[in-house]
């Protein structure tokens, strides 16, 4: 039994081997990137917005009032940044209703890179807001004692984050696929919805967390958690 | 459980790529026509405002006009009305001088009737007194009329001969007119108590067809009538002041 997407391969592609992971984040990105290229053409202000226009601007505005109640202020970047982690795992778990998805988020490799993306954000958020001196002082406050637990803080955010999603999508692809071969018409239903639910706490929970890094190392961020 | 760190890199760089697929073709494509919406909003609710001021305005204006239309409109109701009735009292004026004047005109015309009637009733009343006195003159005592009134006017000459004299001190010449002419023994008659009174005056005897049956002397300035008319007069004169008397008269009938 394979736990993982990284190990199926799928096909080459220039005579590299396309494992499910790469794979399906394509097909996520392209769902994405076209629905919003779809929807968002032809923008004008003098037309009302229809049902989907309002849907996105819906979804859009509310990660908005969430990053912005986070970080305090409005941050474009962030949203950018926190917003696509959200899309990103929330349209990869919800798909996983759909017969022979696997879900990019249930690789490790892949919560390893968004927790690795976060945790180079940081810094260069940071960075960005405070200037390389202000950034780095940061670690030695209140006392240069703390440096290596700030250090230590850094990496195991990055090692939470990347655990908890991968855990949690793992495990609910991993019970469902078990109870498919134990009971096959009541239980993986039942587990699929389960799933959506978690799929999007998660999405939420992983986005909130990369926005509560990300603004607590910006110049009036919020307190790091 | 494992980490494929190919398959890490490429989802890091996929995950790049998805952050700005998604910032070109969701997120600003959203927040700029959020923002554009929120901005032509904004002008659509200025100048909503700025029309809404610009109809205030004109309704503001609108009800000056009004007010001083409907000022003007209860000042010129006003002039007509002071007009009108200027012009009602002057034709009620007019309408009254008219009614006076012919009113006046209508009592000279009256006037006028009963002046002619009373000289017509005058002149039948002289014509019948004439008549009967006339005829019973001539069948009782063989006389006419005018003969027996000049030697009436001969007989009062006496008493106003003092008058006379002082009237006529210069006078040359008598003048006795009568209605028609006067008998010989009527002329006669007049003559000589004439000559009695002024001896150095001369008498001329003449007739006027106009004047009443009797007989007129006039010597200058003074005149001397005894006709029929002068008797009716003062007839009549007595006849009013008996009138007047008994109508003033204490338990007269009113």
């Amino acid at each position: 039994m394979t736990f993982s997407p990284d190990d199926r391969i799928l096909f080459e592609l220039w005579g590299i081997p396309l494992n499910a992971t790469i794979f399906y984040t394509w097909v996520v990105m392209a769902l994405l990137t076209i629905a919003a290229s779809l929807i968002t053409r032809n923008l004008r202000p003098d037309v009302p917005p229809n049902r989907w226009r309002t849907t996105l601007e819906v979804i859009v505005l509310a990660i908005q009032a969430q990053i912005e109640e986070v970080a305090g202020r409005r941050e474009n970047h962030l949203l950018y940044f926190a917003g696509t982690i959200f899309l990103f795992v929330a349209v990869s778990n919800l798909l996983l209703v759909i017969p022979g998805f696997e879900p990019p988020t249930a690789s490790l490799s892949t919560t390893t890179a968004l927790a690795l993306s976060v945790l180079v954000a940081v810094p260069i958020f940071g960075i960005t807001s405070r200037g390389l001196g202000g950034y780095l002082r940061t670690y030695l406050e209140p006392s240069f004692v703390m440096l290596p637990f700030k250090i230590i803080s850094e990496m195991s955010r990055a090692i939470s984050l990347a655990i908890r999603l991968y855990g949690n999508i793992m495990s609910g692809a991993v019970i469902a696929a078990i109870l498919l071969s134990v009971a096959p018409f009541f239980f993986p239903v039942v587990m699929d919805v389960l799933g959506l639910l978690t799929g999007l706490i998660q999405a939420y929970i992983f986005a909130i967390l990369a926005a509560v890094y990300i603004s607590s190392a910006t110049a009036d961020g919020a307190e790091p958690i | 459980m494992s980490i494929d760190w190919i398959t890490v890199a490429a989802q890091i760089v996929n995950f790049l790529v998805l952050v700005w697929l998604l910032k070109r073709f969701l997120y600003r494509p959203i927040l700029d026509g959020i923002d554009r919406r929120e901005v032509e909003i904004t002008q659509r609710m200025q100048e909503a405002a700025h029309v809404r001021e610009q109809a205030q305005a004109m309704e503001q204006a609108y009800r000056d006009k009004v007010q001083a239309l409907d000022v003007a409109q209860a000042d010129l109701t006003e002039t007509i009305r002071r007009k009108a009735e200027e012009q009602r009292d002057a034709l009620l004026a007019d309408a009254r001088r008219k009614l006076e004047k012919e009113h006046e005109t209508w009592r000279t015309h009256l006037d006028d009737e009963a002046r002619k009637y009373k000289a017509r009733l005058h002149r039948a009343g002289a014509a019948s007194l004439l008549a009967l006195t006339g005829k019973a003159l001539d069948d009782l005592a063989d006389e006419t009329l005018e003969e027996r009134m000049a030697r009436h006017l001969a007989q009062k000459l006496g008493p106003m001969a003092q008058d006379l004299r002082r009237a006529a001190a210069k006078v040359s010449e008598a003048v006795v007119t009568s209605q028609g002419p006067l008998s010989q023994a009527g002329r006669q008659a007049v003559q000589s108590e004439l000559q009695d009174v002024f001896p150095d005056i001369s008498v001329r005897f003449e007739t006027d067809e106009e004047q009443s049956p009797g007989l007129v002397l006039r010597m200058g300035g003074a005149e001397v009538a005894w006709t029929v008319e002068t008797y009716l007069e003062g007839l009549a004169s007595m006849i009013d002041a008996e009138l007047v008397s008994g109508r003033d008269a204490p338990g007269a009938e009113r």
